[in-house]
């Protein structure tokens, strides 16, 4: 369960966005999926801002956080993939480079809170890096859409 | 003052019983997705689960007769086989949400493997159907779950505005597809089927006869308008917390993180205690229902009272939709998508529950003095006329916004 996930999951993820990149695959990525993959991962961080709170209080049960940042890191890195997989419109291929980059921060620090699920210190420190990796995904949001983010 | 104290205990057993997983998890999606603007539709499916419930109790306490013997007799052979394969497989699909997300719950409290506790859950429904009695199932999970009442306590904390959840009851509707799929879901939620299937056939199983009759109107009425304020709580909660952050409920684990964050451990173990006897309590009501409905349109033996010996083919379909629900779990299908499709599927199979059940209630050569009255006649065919509306919308829906996921 508190597998330690490799620190250098978003060294590989990245690298496995920019091989891509190079080698393109197959399918179209549109602004619009890209768009929902963004918002996705936005709402992966906020919810991972609030278990992350309860680590940081000391106002939760140790398993909880464990079983949530396994999920929801396994989420994060599903779409990391599925981001990094996809060929872009050449108009967002920044935004999704972005994107892979933010999906890949979220799984790191959706394992860390896996690793340390009663950790007090590191409960503030991810809660504090969750806030700061859903301002990326938001301000993603806001240059895919072209609306100031929220 | 023993009377009013078992009417007493049976309202608290209907309140904590009120929920199941269908409204944990779209009660908690509608309001992050729209906040408090789906309240309204919580309200209005309360009020159409506790209308029907209460004709239900009074046709099986006047009657003696629990739904399905009246949907056979009502439909004839034919539509009532129809009617017991499409609620059999929405029961099997309920059955099966239950113990996956029993087995979730059980996952974030002491934290082993997924499959483990789903087999461990199942096991562990065995054990309390055969050690306690009829009343005493429906009461240990009923009082326990009123744990749920911490989602209450946890939206006066949070200090909503409170004229904007008001405005949330005043039903509105939107052209957003996804917006008109969660009516549905919400709806649909509180008025599953197995839960007259098995409200009924309780009423024959505790020996309900013309004397309970006021037990049933308050079991219904009170009961069920508490169990409604606990649903509409979870949507509150979820709309305060969730809806300005974005966050996406799309799994059981996020529903309890709102009491966590008012009231920190003893919130978030309350929550999850809660939530546990709820979906437990689900799992043996909806699989009691499927096995009731079975035996009661083959003209089975049937009951809990009866004991294994005496309604043998009852015990061993109860035991076999258990093992088939624990079997869809392990395949890895994800819980929550199985709540989704119960629960509209569910909706496809409302109408052919509820037609029967409104037209006996409403037989006086069959009830005599007991017939439906005025308000309940016009509530029952107003439900009726929206059901088969929803009935109609609720798979194109599904397809269209790909199952709740836009």
């Amino acid at each position: 369960m508190h597998e330690r996930r490799r620190p250098m999951a978003t060294v590989a993820l990245v690298a496995l966005g920019v091989v891509l990149i190079l080698f393109p695959g197959c399918g179209d990525l549109s602004r619009d999926e890209l768009n929902r993959g963004v918002e996705s991962l936005s709402a992966l961080a906020a919810q991972g801002e609030l278990i992350a709170n309860g680590v940081a209080r000391d106002a939760t049960k140790s398993t909880y956080p464990g079983c949530r940042s396994k999920t929801l890191g396994g989420e994060a890195e599903h779409e990391a993939e599925k981001l990094a997989d996809a060929e872009p419109e050449a108009a967002v291929k920044a935004e999704r480079n972005a994107a892979v980059q933010v999906a890949g921060e979220l799984a790191d620090l959706f394992s860390e809170l896996q690793t340390f699920p009663g950790d007090e210190h590191h409960g503030a420190l991810v809660e504090k890096h969750m806030g700061e990796v859903k301002e990326q995904a938001d301000a993603i949001v806001a240059r895919l859409t072209g609306e100031p983010a929220q | 003052m023993k009377s009013i104290l078992k009417i007493a205990l049976g309202i608290i057993a209907a309140l904590g019983g009120f929920l199941d997983i269908g409204d944990l998890v779209f009660n908690t999606q509608a309001g992050a997705l729209f906040r408090y603007d789906l309240l309204w539709a919580v309200a209005l499916g309360t009020l159409g689960i506790a209308v029907y419930a209460e004709m239900c109790g009074r046709v099986a306490a006047v009657t003696g007769r629990p739904v399905f013997d009246v949907i056979r007799m009502r439909l004839g052979f034919g539509l009532g086989l129809v009617a017991l394969v499409a609620s059999t497989v929405v029961n099997l699909l309920t059955v099966a949400a239950e113990l996956g997300g029993l087995a979730i719950i059980l996952q974030l409290l002491f934290d082993a493997e997924f499959s483990l506790f789903v087999v461990l859950a199942a096991i562990g429904l065995v054990i309390v159907v055969a050690l306690l009695p009829f009343g005493g199932i429906e009461r240990i999970f009923g009082y326990c779950g009123l744990m749920m009442v911490v989602f209450i306590a946890t939206a006066i904390h949070q200090g909503p505005d409170w004229g904007a959840v008001a405005h949330g009851f005043i039903p509105s509707l939107s052209s957003s597809k996804l917006y008109l799929y969660f009516v549905v879901g919400v709806f649909a939620a509180a008025l599953m089927p197995y839960e007259v299937h098995f409200y009924s056939s309780g009423a024959v199983e505790e020996g309900w006869d013309k004397s309970s009759l006021k037990e049933n109107r308050l079991n219904a009425g009170i009961g069920y308008a508490l169990g409604g304020v606990l649903a509409c709580a979870l949507v509150v909660v979820s709309g305060y917390l969730f809806h300005p952050l974005g966050v996406e409920p799309g799994d059981l684990g996020t529903v309890a993180l709102p009491a966590q964050g008012a009231y920190g451990e003893t919130g978030l173990l309350l929550a999850l205690g809660g939530m546990m006897f709820c979906v437990g309590g689900a799992a043996v009501d909806s699989s009691f229902s499927a096995s009731y409905n079975l035996a009661q349109f083959l003209g089975w033996e049937w009951g809990r009272y009866r004991g294994p010996e005496k309604a043998p083919r009852f015990t061993v379909s109860w035991l076999v939709f258990l093992f088939l629900a624990m079997l869809i779990v392990l395949s890895g299908i994800n819980p929550v998508e199985i709540t989704e499709y119960s629960v509209v599927f569910a909706v496809v199979a409302l109408p052919m529950t509820y037609l029967p059940i409104l037209m006996i209630a409403g037989d006086r050569s069959f009830m005599g003095g007991h017939t439906n009255g005025r308000i309940s006649t016009t509530l029952g065919w107003v439900y009726f006329a929206v059901i088969v509306v929803l009935a109609i919308a609720a798979v194109p829906l599904l397809l269209m916004t790909n199952g709740g996921g836009g």
